[in-house]
Formats: C-alpha cells, sequence, structure tokens
C-alpha cells in the first residue's frame, strides 16, 4: 500500500506527464495508426478508408519477403551480440578482480561513442580503398579488393552487431553480478566443474538478462535504417528503408503508415516478452 | 586427474575466455581507433600513414554550417533536458507514489519513445504535425527530442526514488512542511545526484540523436543531421575530425555521469535502522 | 503552547476556546472509518484520548491501529466521521497543518541533514526564529539525551540513538500530541525494553499526549493509560490495562492479551445470580458473562479462564476441582507451563517454580482447580475471532 493522500488531489501531480504521454506517444502513434487506413489520390492524403494497404502488404510478396528477411537478419544480429556480449559479461562479472568499475565503463563508451561515427568508421574499415583492403593488398594477399565486405548484408551484419553489442552487454552483466557467489561455491562444493557450473547455474540464473538484451538487440537491428542505407548497398535493403522510402520519393505516407504500423505491433509484442521473461532491471535506463 | 593438471587447465580456460574478451575489446575499439587516426592523417587511404595534420580541424572550424549545426544541437539539448527534468521529476513522484489502475500500461507508454525504433517515433510525430499543419522547424525538433528525453529522466529518477527508502515526504509534511517546502527542502537534495546524471545522460541521447530529428526537421540543422548529409552527399575527411571531438566530447560526459550515476555515487544511502 | 512569531504559516491555534465537552480531550474521533472501496480497514467508531494520555492502539497486523493513527496524523482521510483536535475538526486538513506528528517506524531522519538540522526542520517550517530555535533545540536534546551529537549524520548513529532524535524531531515545536507507529519494532529485545521507560519517563516529564501503535500487549500494557484493542478493523474495548486484562470485553481481547484457556460448554441455568456451565462433567460458575440474553438450558459457550489462575496440585482450596491428564510440560525458568487433557479438552496452567508439585509427570492425572470469580464465560461464535497459535499451524 503506498503512501496517499485523497486520491483526486495527488492525482493531479500527473497531468503535466499524462499531457505529455498522450501527445507525444498515444496521439501520434494513434494517429500513425488512423493514416495507414487512408489513401493516397494524386498527391493527396485522402482520409478514405480502406484496407488496401495492409492489403497490398500481404498480397505483394515483396515486402513480405523484406520484412522476412529483417527479421532474420536481426535475429542473427542478436545472436551474434550475444555470443560477443555474453563472455564479455561473464568475464568481467567471474574473472576480473581488481578494476571492475574501470573494465565495465570501458564495455559501455563505445554505447555513448556517436552513432554515425561508428557507421562512418565501418565504412572506413569494410570500403574497397578501406583499412582492411588496403591492408590485405599492402601484405600481399590479395590483388584486387574485396568487394563482398561492404554494401550488402555482411557489412550490416557487422556494423549493427558492433552497436548493440553494448546493449546487450548491460543486461547480461547486471544479470550476473546478482548471482550470489555463494551459489557457485555451493555448486563446485556438490561436485559440478565450471562448464557445469555455467550450464547448470549460471545460464539459468542469468536468462532473464540475456533475454532482455537480446530482445534490445533484436528491437534496434529491425528497426533501423540508416545503416542498411549506408552500408547494406541493394542487397542489404532492410524494413526500416521500405518505410523510408515511403516517405520520400514514393510519397505513400497511408503505406508507410501500415508498414510503421506492423513494425511497432511487431516491436510491441517481442517488448512485451521481455517483461514476461525478461529481467526488468538491466535496461540501461536504470543505474 | 592430478590436481596441477586440473589447476592448469582451469588456469587455461581462464586464459581462453580472457583472450576473447580482448579481442571482443578490440573489435569494439579498433573502429574508433581508425576514426581517430585517420582524422590526423592528410590522405584518405591508410597503409603508410603519410604523415600528420591537422588541416581537417582547421576546416572544421571554418565551416560554418558545421559549426552552427553544432550551435543548434546544444540548444536542442539544453531546451529538450529542461522540460525534461520538469516532466520527468513530476512524472517520477507520480508513478511512484501514487496508485492509479493502468500504472503499468501508463508506464510502458512512457517508456516507448525510447525504446522503439527511432523511425517509428520520428514518422508518428511527423504524420501528426503534418496533420495539424504545423511547419517543420526548431520547434518540431524540439519536439522530437522530448518525446526520449522525458522517458529518459523520468526512469532514472524512479529508480533513484525507489532506492531512497523511507517516505521522507510524508515525513516533512508530518513535521510542518506544505508540498513546496517538502520538495525543496527534503526531495530536491536527496535526488540532486540522480537528477545531474539523468540530465547528462538525456543530453547525450539528444546530442547524437539523427533520426527523428531528420524527420522533423526543415532546413534547419542539428550536428548529426548535418554530419549524415557529409556522409550521403560527400565524404570529406573532415567528417573524421568532427567524429574525434564528438569521440572526445562523449567520453568527457560518461566520465561527468560516472560521477553522479551508480552505486558509487551515492552519499545518502541510509542504512535499514535495523541494526 | 507557542506561537509562530512572524510565521509564514500560521497553523490552526488549537487552544480551544469553546467549552464543549470534548475540551478535556486532546484528540476525539466520532464515527470514523476508513475503507478503500469495498475494503472496510476501519469500522466507524468513536474514541477520546485525554490531553497527557499514553494511549495505545493494540492489535495483530491488519487489524487498521495504523491506519486510524495515519487518519489522526492527516496522512490519511477518514471514508466517514469527525477527527477533532483539541476541540476543532481536522479531519480535512493536511497534516502540514495539524499540529500532531508522527514518530514513524523507520524513523525517516532526512539522510542529507544533520542531528540538528532534523531537529530544527519543524521549527523552520513554522517559521520560529533562530534564537527561539536554538533553545528549543539545545532543550529537547537534553531531554532525549542525545547532546553533543548534533553535528551526526543519520548514518553514523545507532537504531537506538535515531529512535530519539527522531522523538526529538517531533518534540521540539511541543505539538499537541504525538503519534507513534511502532517505534520500537526495528530494535532488539533488551534495548527496546530500556526504551520502553524512555519513552515512558520522556511522555510523563513532557506531559504531552502520545498515541501509540503497537502489536506487543506486554509494551501496550506496561506503558499505557489506556489500551484499545483492535482486531479487523474492529475496536473491541477501550479500556485500562487492568480492565482489558481482568475484564476482556471479547474472547478475542481475552486471547490476545495474556494467556487464556478457551473450553467449551453448556449453558445451565443461573445460580445465585451466577451463570453456570457444564464441561466435561462439571458444573462451573461464573463471576463474568458477556453472553446476551437469558441462558438457556443447553446452549453453547466459551468458559474461560487465565492459565495463571488454573492451579494444580495445590494446597489451596478451590471451588471446582477436575481431574485431568498431563500431556506436555514445559519448564519455563520461573514457572511450568502445563498441558492437560480434560475429557478431550486441552487446558493449559502456568505454574509458578514455587508451587509445583515435583510428581507431577507426562501421563499421570492432576488436580486442575479452578475459582467461579475467574471464570468468564463469552459467545461461543467469537471462538473463530480468537488468537491463538496452535503447532499445526506453524
Amino acid at each position: 500500500m503506498g503512501e496517499r493522500y485523497s486520491p483526486p488531489r495527488s492525482l493531479l501531480r500527473g497531468i503535466p506527464i499524462t499531457i505529455w504521454m498522450l501527445c507525444l506517444v498515444a496521439v501520434p502513434l494513434g494517429y500513425t495508426f488512423l493514416i495507414s487506413f487512408f489513401q493516397v489520390e494524386g498527391m493527396q492524403i485522402a482520409a478514405k478508408l480502406t484496407l488496401k494497404n495492409y492489403g497490398l502488404f500481404f498480397t505483394d510478396p515483396m515486402y513480405s519477403r523484406i520484412l522476412l528477411k529483417s527479421m532474420l537478419l536481426a535475429l542473427a544480429i542478436a545472436s551474434l551480440s550475444i555470443l560477443a556480449g555474453y563472455p564479455l559479461a561473464y568475464m568481467l562479472s567471474f574473472r576480473v578482480r581488481r578494476g571492475k568499475q574501470a573494465l565495465f565503463m570501458l564495455s559501455i563508451i563505445p554505447l555513448w561513442v556517436s552513432y554515425l561515427v561508428r557507421i562512418i568508421a565501418w565504412r572506413t574499415i569494410l570500403g574497397n580503398k578501406g583499412v582492411i583492403n588496403s591492408a590485405l593488398t599492402a601484405l600481399g594477399f590479395i590483388k584486387e579488393p574485396l568487394e563482398f565486405l561492404l554494401y550488402n548484408r555482411f557489412a550490416v551484419a557487422v556494423t549493427l552487431t558492433y552497436i548493440c553489442i553494448p546493449f546487450v552487454f548491460i543486461p547480461v552483466y547486471t544479470a550476473l553480478e546478482k548471482i550470489p557467489r555463494n551459489i557457485m561455491e555451493a555448486a563446485s562444493d556438490l561436485g559440478a566443474g565450471e562448464l557445469r557450473t555455467l550450464l547448470n547455474v549460471v545460464l539459468p540464473l542469468s536468462l532473464p538478462g540475456l533475454i532482455t538484451g537480446f530482445i534490445f538487440a533484436f528491437i534496434i537491428a529491425l528497426g533501423d535504417y540508416i545503416i542498411p542505407q549506408q552500408l547494406g548497398g541493394t542487397q542489404g535493403i532492410m524494413f526500416g528503408n521500405l518505410i523510408w522510402s515511403q516517405f520520400g520519393f514514393a510519397f505513400n505516407w497511408p503505406f508507410g503508415a501500415a508498414l510503421s504500423f506492423i513494425l511497432l505491433a511487431i516491436s510491441v509484442t517481442i517488448l512485451g516478452l521481455t517483461s514476461r521473461f525478461g529481467s526488468t532491471e538491466g535496461g540501461f535506463l536504470n543505474e | 586427474m592430478s590436481r596441477p593438471a586440473a589447476s592448469l587447465r582451469r588456469w587455461e580456460r581462464g586464459i581462453g575466455l580472457k583472450a576473447y574478451g580482448l579481442l571482443v575489446y578490440f573489435f569494439l575499439y579498433f573502429p574508433l581507433l581508425i576514426v581517430l587516426v585517420f582524422s590526423f592523417s592528410p590522405t584518405k587511404t591508410i597503409v603508410g600513414i603519410s604523415g600528420f595534420t591537422l588541416k581537417w580541424y582547421l576546416e572544421l572550424f571554418k565551416d560554418q554550417n558545421l559549426l552552427t549545426a553544432f550551435f543548434h544541437t546544444l540548444i536542442i539539448g539544453v531546451g529538450a533536458v529542461g522540460i525534461a527534468i520538469v516532466l520527468g521529476l513530476a512524472g517520477a513522484f507520480f508513478v511512484s507514489r501514487v496508485s492509479f489502475p493502468g500504472k503499468s500500461v501508463f508506464r510502458t507508454l512512457v517508456l516507448l519513445p525510447y525504446i522503439l525504433p527511432g523511425i517509428l517515433m520520428g514518422i508518428s510525430l511527423l504524420v501528426v504535425i503534418k496533420a495539424l499543419n504545423i511547419p517543420l522547424s526548431p520547434f518540431t525538433v524540439l519536439l522530437g527530442h522530448v518525446s526520449f528525453t522525458v522517458p529518459v529522466v523520468m526512469f532514472q529518477i524512479m529508480s533513484r526514488i525507489a532506492r531512497m527508502g523511507p517516505n521522507y515526504q510524508t515525513a516533512a509534511m508530518d513535521l510542518g512542511a506544505n508540498p513546496v517546502q517538502t520538495f525543496w527542502y527534503v526531495t530536491l537534495p536527496m535526488i540532486r545526484t540522480a537528477l545531474i546524471g539523468a540530465a547528462l545522460l538525456a543530453f547525450t541521447v539528444s546530442f547524437d540523436e539523427i533520426v527523428i530529428s531528420y524527420f522533423l526537421t526543415g532546413t534547419w540543422m542539428t550536428l548529426p543531421v548535418f554530419i549524415y548529409g557529409m556522409m550521403r552527399y560527400g565524404l570529406s575527411p573532415k567528417v573524421y575530425a568532427i567524429s574525434t571531438i564528438i569521440l572526445f566530447l562523449s567520453l568527457a560526459l560518461i566520465m561527468l555521469m560516472s560521477r553522479y550515476t551508480g552505486r558509487s555515487a551515492e552519499v545518502y544511502r541510509v542504512r535499514r535502522p535495523r541494526e | 503552547m507557542f506561537s509562530p512569531a512572524g510565521g509564514l504559516r500560521p497553523r490552526e491555534s488549537f487552544r480551544s476556546e469553546r467549552g464543549m465537552m470534548s475540551d478535556e480531550n486532546a484528540i476525539e474521533l466520532r464515527g470514523v472509518r476508513k475503507a478503500w472501496g469495498d475494503v472496510v480497514a476501519v469500522q466507524a467508531f468513536d474514541v477520546g484520548i485525554r490531553k497527557g494520555e499514553f494511549f495505545s492502539l493494540l492489535g495483530p497486523s491488519g487489524c487498521g491501529k495504523t491506519t486510524t493513527l495515519r487518519m489522526i496524523a492527516g496522512l490519511e482521510e477518514p471514508t466517514e466521521g469527525q477527527i477533532l483536535l483539541e476541540g476543532r475538526d481536522v479531519s480535512r486538513v493536511p497534516p502540514y497543518r495539524r499540529n500532531v506528528h508522527t514518530v514513524f517506524q523507520d524513523y525517516a531522519l532526512f539522510p542529507h541533514m544533520s542531528v540538528r538540522k532534523n531537529i530544527w526542520f519543524p521549527l523552520k517550517m513554522s517559521g520560529v526564529s533562530l534564537a527561539d530555535a536554538r533553545q528549543r533545540i539545545d532543550r529537547v536534546l537534553r531531554l532525549v539525551n542525545m547532546e553533543g551529537l548534533e553535528r551526526r549524520l543519520p548514518q553514523q548513529l545507532s537504531g537506538g540513538q535515531r529512535q530519539r532524535i527522531a522523538l526529538a524531531r517531533s518534540l521540539v515545536d511541543e505539538p499537541a500530541a504525538l503519534l507513534l507507529d511502532e517505534p520500537l519494532g526495528a530494535l532488539d529485545f533488551k534495548l527496546r525494553g530500556a526504551m520502553q521507560k524512555v519513552l515512558k519517563d520522556i511522555q510523563r516529564n513532557v506531559g504531552i499526549t502520545f498515541i501509540y501503535v503497537t502489536h506487543d500487549q506486554t509494551e501496550a500494557l506496561t506503558m499505557s493509560d489506556r489500551i484499545a484493542v483492535m482486531k479487523s478493523g474492529r475496536v473491541h474495548q477501550v479500556g485500562t490495562p487492568d480492565e482489558i486484562y481482568n475484564r476482556p470485553a471479547t474472547a478475542f481481547v481475552a486471547s490476545f492479551i495474556g494467556e487464556m484457556n478457551f473450553l467449551h460448554g453448556r449453558t445451565l441455568g443461573a445460580e445465585a445470580g451466577m451463570p453456570q456451565a457444564e464441561v466435561g462433567g462439571q458444573r462451573l460458575r461464573a463471576a463474568r458473562s458477556t453472553v446476551t440474553g437469558t441462558p438457556g438450558a443447553g446452549d453453547d459457550v466459551l468458559v474461560c479462564i487465565r492459565t495463571e489462575r488454573v492451579q494444580v496440585n495445590s494446597y489451596r482450596a478451590t471451588e471446582h476441582e477436575m481431574a485431568g491428564t498431563v500431556r506436555r510440560i514445559v519448564y519455563r525458568g520461573t514457572d511450568y507451563e502445563l498441558t492437560c487433557d480434560l475429557e478431550g479438552q486441552e487446558v493449559r496452567a502456568v505454574v509458578s517454580a514455587v508451587d509445583w508439585d515435583p510428581a507431577l509427570k507426562v501421563g499421570v492425572s492432576a488436580r486442575l482447580g479452578f475459582n467461579g470469580a475467574d471464570i468468564t464465560f463469552f459467545p461461543r461464535e467469537e471462538e473463530k475471532e480468537v488468537v491463538q497459535y496452535a503447532t499445526d499451524a506453524v
């Protein structure tokens, strides 16, 4: 039972935030949903209700194919991020004794380096005249620059994984730090070796953090459009680009709204999974 | 298995993990290193760093548009954070202390702009703004930024409130302090550090924000929008220079932030009365 | 009572000008009821608490005692009824404009303020001058025996010390009453005993009205002038410790305070004005009965007697005597607790070590003696309100 004064009076305190929420969240998202039922006539958006937009999405295989591709790619990216982030968190949590705070900061810093900067960096690394190619050419391993590094799904995957690793690291690390060390001792006391302790004790206990991290990475990867645009070429086009183009050249806002809403529905559903199976702490909004 | 061999294996396995960790750190920092190096290199290709130059940095300071964009970013940052502090504070206490139906839905809705992909928020806001016939301007950009700075501040403060312990506000009121006095003398001093940390965090997020800003601006550019333009229409090595500057700025901000957030900075921890 | 010097926010002056019957009462509750929707936390009741009284609200968790306290403090608003503070209706007045202060169970000392600043706080809020404040702070620090510790921060104090500072802080501006919400709950046993004495002394010295919430019956009995015993939102009885202990109004009160035996009996007609019931074949007379109406023959009643009033193999003559079989003996240092089986019912007796018959062992027959003066009848329906802990409940 929380503290409360007479309810009407204390509810007044919530007015500013409620107004904010309505204006900047509820109404825009609601209106987007509404628009997804409108249609385009000439250069105008006509307020005539129609299911055409959703119909287009479900009938034309191109759109659903791109969505599927994007989701699979996002899945791969999230998995790779876990593969990189989980061992890192494990190492920091269980293997490092001194300097934990410093190494933690070290793992977090890339998160705060500008998003665009990180994209520019990878473009430089992967390009034809980029770091990798120049190095390999100079060392004599190759004659021609490797084309497959940039402007395809591979580049998108590498860069997005790079972005997502810190987002995975934080919840996993938080979860690992929460595991009482005496449980580990109890496990080895009962005869479990390192690997078994990991599989049977650490992993299950850190699972909520892992799931949270995975889902964050997935959502980020799914909704990104700048990285596919800058590094993906034609092969690396993702759902975000599809949405974006509806608001650019294609000028089909209702359709773009429909696509947005589909992305919204997917994101919200998956985020709902976080609150059920993941941990609510370890989000980067907590300390 | 004999003892020495087992412990050797353990040590080796420790090494394996540490080596992997090192690899990951390398992966994380190599690109940043590249940017740093290129910002000082006169040519655009690596291999044989042919010299050291500050040329690009100097060009930066001569680029009026860039400097203007930087300035714009600062204004938006300060503005969005200022608004976020007011709304976020009120909202944090409201959600933490008052019970009302549908609270978890409300919390989720507030958090949404921060965790949803930027493209969703950007489009949604754009669509409403257009429907209301509001022209795209610094104001609309600010609006976009306020959408995600408020959750950042609010949730950080909520986290602090949750760890604050006994209800000091109630005690203050009981002792004769009206709501204003309570806020000023009791609440504010206690969440001061969390508030500063949250403000810094929100500022950092706002500083770097590209997607929503891009949707909601006309010709009025923030720095990320400007850089994005540079990325799309011609990559001058100036980009590396500005990137490096942003890198160190962010670093400074995080260092500053770590003074104010996290358990280490917590001065006002009260031990439970149970002795 | 002080009046704020140039006060910024003058609090209601609580000097009662009107000669109402409530003039004696520091606090009065009239028909006060608190409900949240369907859930009734406190059922409507009236009580008057006199000036300078040490008044306790006693009951198990969830009985509504804390809710009642909060309503007096202004932290909750009563759904119905009125709360009068020195004759003035303050039911809708916010807590910062009521002249009562609360000592919370977790003390809630402001961690960012020194001891001195903490104590200064209420004075500051009502605009007391610095010079004035200094005097009063010093005085109250002397009262709670904490001089010299003013510069400390709450984190640097022990539990008992924080307790006293919280007390000092609430007393410094001489409120009409002090509300204490299980203030000793966080302290260990010995410290609690010591603090009970300290609290009682302070209350008597200052002469201030205390309203004290606790679930510890011993605490209530030793410290209070009067006690209100509550369960599930209902006030069962308001009375002095003696009244509560020796003349409990309901079976619950009888069970909650002290140790009571509850036996099943059937009523028989009254004899010489004293009601009678048959228990295990024997006819017992009772000095008190709360059973209303004329008890006809054959009604079910609860026959109650305190465990320390049950004589076992005693040389003293008693009105009634029954034979029981010893089931369990627990040695408690100063006394023995004996559990006997009496015609299928369980009877517990507490026998002081002095009166103990060494021949008593598990399985033997024991001579149980009762006096009618110690027996009370309660209606059988009240049995479900009885608070006892059987071993199978653990």
